[in-house]
């Protein structure tokens, strides 16, 4: 039995009206405990719907979503305790900040759960810690941080409640290499530290390929393919086809390929510039 | 949930009634209110019904569609009606709880309740196939033409017919926003749908904090933009589309005039031995 079972579950919005879509088409996987996935699909692909379901947010209109082997559905209980079992930061989180302080916004997940005082104020401490914001900022308010602490600031709010699970929507979106890379590291270090299952929602496939285990491709609601980067990418023509933005080197090998050079799979651009590397001394240059 | 809210939706179509100059729809819909308060008897009253019913069954918007505006306004309805059971002491006594005639129970009571309720509910009917039928634009562009005489008093038409267009524009925008914004708070645990009266209060806060920020935020590029483009006030602007009245316009002008005159004769003149409609104020 997975971590995560997500069984034959579908899902459509509006429906009756003239704006019927259907989200999710008869979706099932699984993801093993401490394992990172990566999820990437076009706009409109039912990634944000999936995310919402795994932390109950959503109910399928039919299948079933499993955690530790129980259905996260069954009742109110059942659904509350998902929430806190399974962080979801959302897309632009910083767009939700409403504290006075940043303590304060942070410590609102674990203060819903019902922490005694000084657990709260630990987990807080922690939380600012794993995202790199200092004690003076703490008592700031959050709307006079910085764009990029206050997304950071943001996935501390979701990370004090320490999930089991956590989901990051584009955690990266619209921040600068930096920030992006800054961003990528807290998510690294939550993970080593705590041991949780990581979902990654994300458009890049750069960032697919360099920290996750496994990559689950969704098209028009349906899995298109799930496996490790190196599975996904030897499929490269298929994901250019889907509309998705394969990375640069990906397509210079495919483009290679094609040309009839003999060139290996990669997935990691060191990999792909050695095999360039080798192409050129082969060809004598 | 907060996505059910339809009020101002606009469902584009192609029926006889999405066809009608805007500047026709609102007239006849301000003229069909102001001749529903003038009917005075129950056969005036199943006209005008009529008439509305007609224009929904035209209009091709579904009837769920409808139900759904007139669920929004069924308590003022059953308020209104319970209010002249309760007050109106005409016609003969059904059922006395007290010693006096007051709060009595009586023929005429029902009677104005059942008149007021259909009344609201025409009401209803009609305006809100004005909004369901009619773009926002389409509305606010045809308000600015219709106010414009107005400009003659210093009224800025213009102004208020931007600001309509851009709080119209919004309102679908924010109510995306607010739906993002509460599913981010439940997913730390927010009581927003569980938990007491003051549990959920309190978890309101969180909502409506970043709610007022990203208003503030969005209103402020939105100025930017504008300015960028070199927006001024009151510049005479050509317009994309430009308004014209046509036939279909004066058909349902002239459908509208003799439904109207129809009411009004049964009303003052015709069938005078039939109930007459005298709500208590």
């Amino acid at each position: 039995m997975s971590f995560i079972e997500v069984r034959n579950v579908s899902f459509g919005y509006g429906r009756k009206t003239p704006f019927e879509v259907q989200a999710l088409k008869d979706v099932s996987f699984s993801i093993e405990k401490g394992e990172c996935v990566s999820v990437i699909g076009h706009t409109g692909s039912g990634k944000s719907t999936l995310m919402q379901m795994l932390n109950a947010l959503i109910k399928p209109e039919s299948g079933e979503i499993l955690l530790d082997g129980k259905d996260i559905n069954e009742n109110k209980k059942t659904e509350a305790a998902a929430r806190f079992r399974v962080g979801l930061c959302f897309q632009y989180p910083e767009y939700q900040l409403f504290g006075e302080t940043c303590f304060e916004d942070i410590a609102f997940g674990p203060k819903n759960m019902g922490l005694h005082e000084d657990e709260i104020k630990r987990r807080v401490s922690l939380a600012a810690d794993f995202v790199g914001l200092s004690k003076e900022k703490l008592s700031a308010s959050p709307f006079d941080l910085s764009g990029g602490q206050k997304r950071r600031c943001a996935i501390a709010g979701v990370m004090a409640m320490l999930p089991e699970v956590l989901i990051l929507d584009e955690p990266t979106a619209g921040l600068d290499p930096s920030g992006r890379d800054r961003v990528l590291e807290i998510i690294k270090k939550y993970r080593e530290n705590t041991g949780a299952t990581v979902i990654l929602v994300t458009h890049s496939m750069e960032i697919a390929a360099c920290v996750s285990d496994r990559i689950l491709v969704l098209r028009k609601g349906e899995v298109a393919c799930f496996g490790t980067p190196s599975e996904i990418f030897s499929r490269g023509e298929e994901l250019i086809e889907m509309g998705l933005n394969v990375p640069s080197f990906t397509k210079i090998i495919i483009a290679l390929k094609k040309k009839g050079f003999d060139v290996n799979e990669v997935y990691t651009i060191d990999d792909a510039a050695s095999e360039i590397k080798k192409l050129l001394k082969g060809a004598g240059v | 949930m907060i996505r059910d809210i339809t009020i101002g939706q606009f469902f584009p179509g192609d029926s006889f009634i999405h066809k009608l100059d805007a500047r026709a729809k609102i007239v006849i819909t301000v003229l069909y209110i102001i001749a529903l308060f003038m009917c005075k008897n129950f056969f005036s009253l199943s006209l005008m019904l009529l008439f509305s019913v007609v224009c929904v069954f035209i209009s091709r918007i579904s009837p769920k569609l409808i139900w759904k505006s007139l669920k929004t306004i069924i308590f003022i309805v059953l308020f209104t009606s319970a209010l002249q059971i309760i007050y109106n002491n005409r016609g003969e006594v059904l059922w006395k709880p007290f010693e006096s005639r007051e709060f009595a129970v009586t023929t005429g009571g029902i009677y104005s309740a059942v008149f007021l309720a259909v009344r609201i509910i025409a009401l209803i009917l009609l305006s809100s196939l004005l909004t369901y039928t009619t773009s926002p634009t389409m509305l606010t562009d045809a308000l600015e033409r219709l106010l414009s005489p107005l400009k003659v008093f210093g009224v800025k038409v213009h102004s208020l017919a931007m600001m309509m267009t851009i709080a119209l524009r919004f309102i679908p925008t924010l109510i995306n926003e607010i739906d993002i914004i509460m599913s981010a708070q439940k997913a730390r645990g927010a009581k927003l749908d569980n938990g007491s009266v003051g549990e959920r209060m309190k978890a309101m806060i969180s909502v409506f904090i970043p709610l007022f920020v990203s208003a503030f935020r969005r209103a402020a590029e939105l100025a930017v933009a504008m300015e960028c483009r070199c927006y001024t006030d009151g510049a005479s602007r050509t317009r994309l589309k430009v308004m014209k009245m046509g036939y279909r316009d004066a058909v349902a002008f002239g459908l509208l005039s003799l439904v109207i005159a129809g009411a009004l004769f049964t009303s003052y003149y015709g069938f005078s031995s039939m109930f007459i409609f005298e709500p208590v104020m």
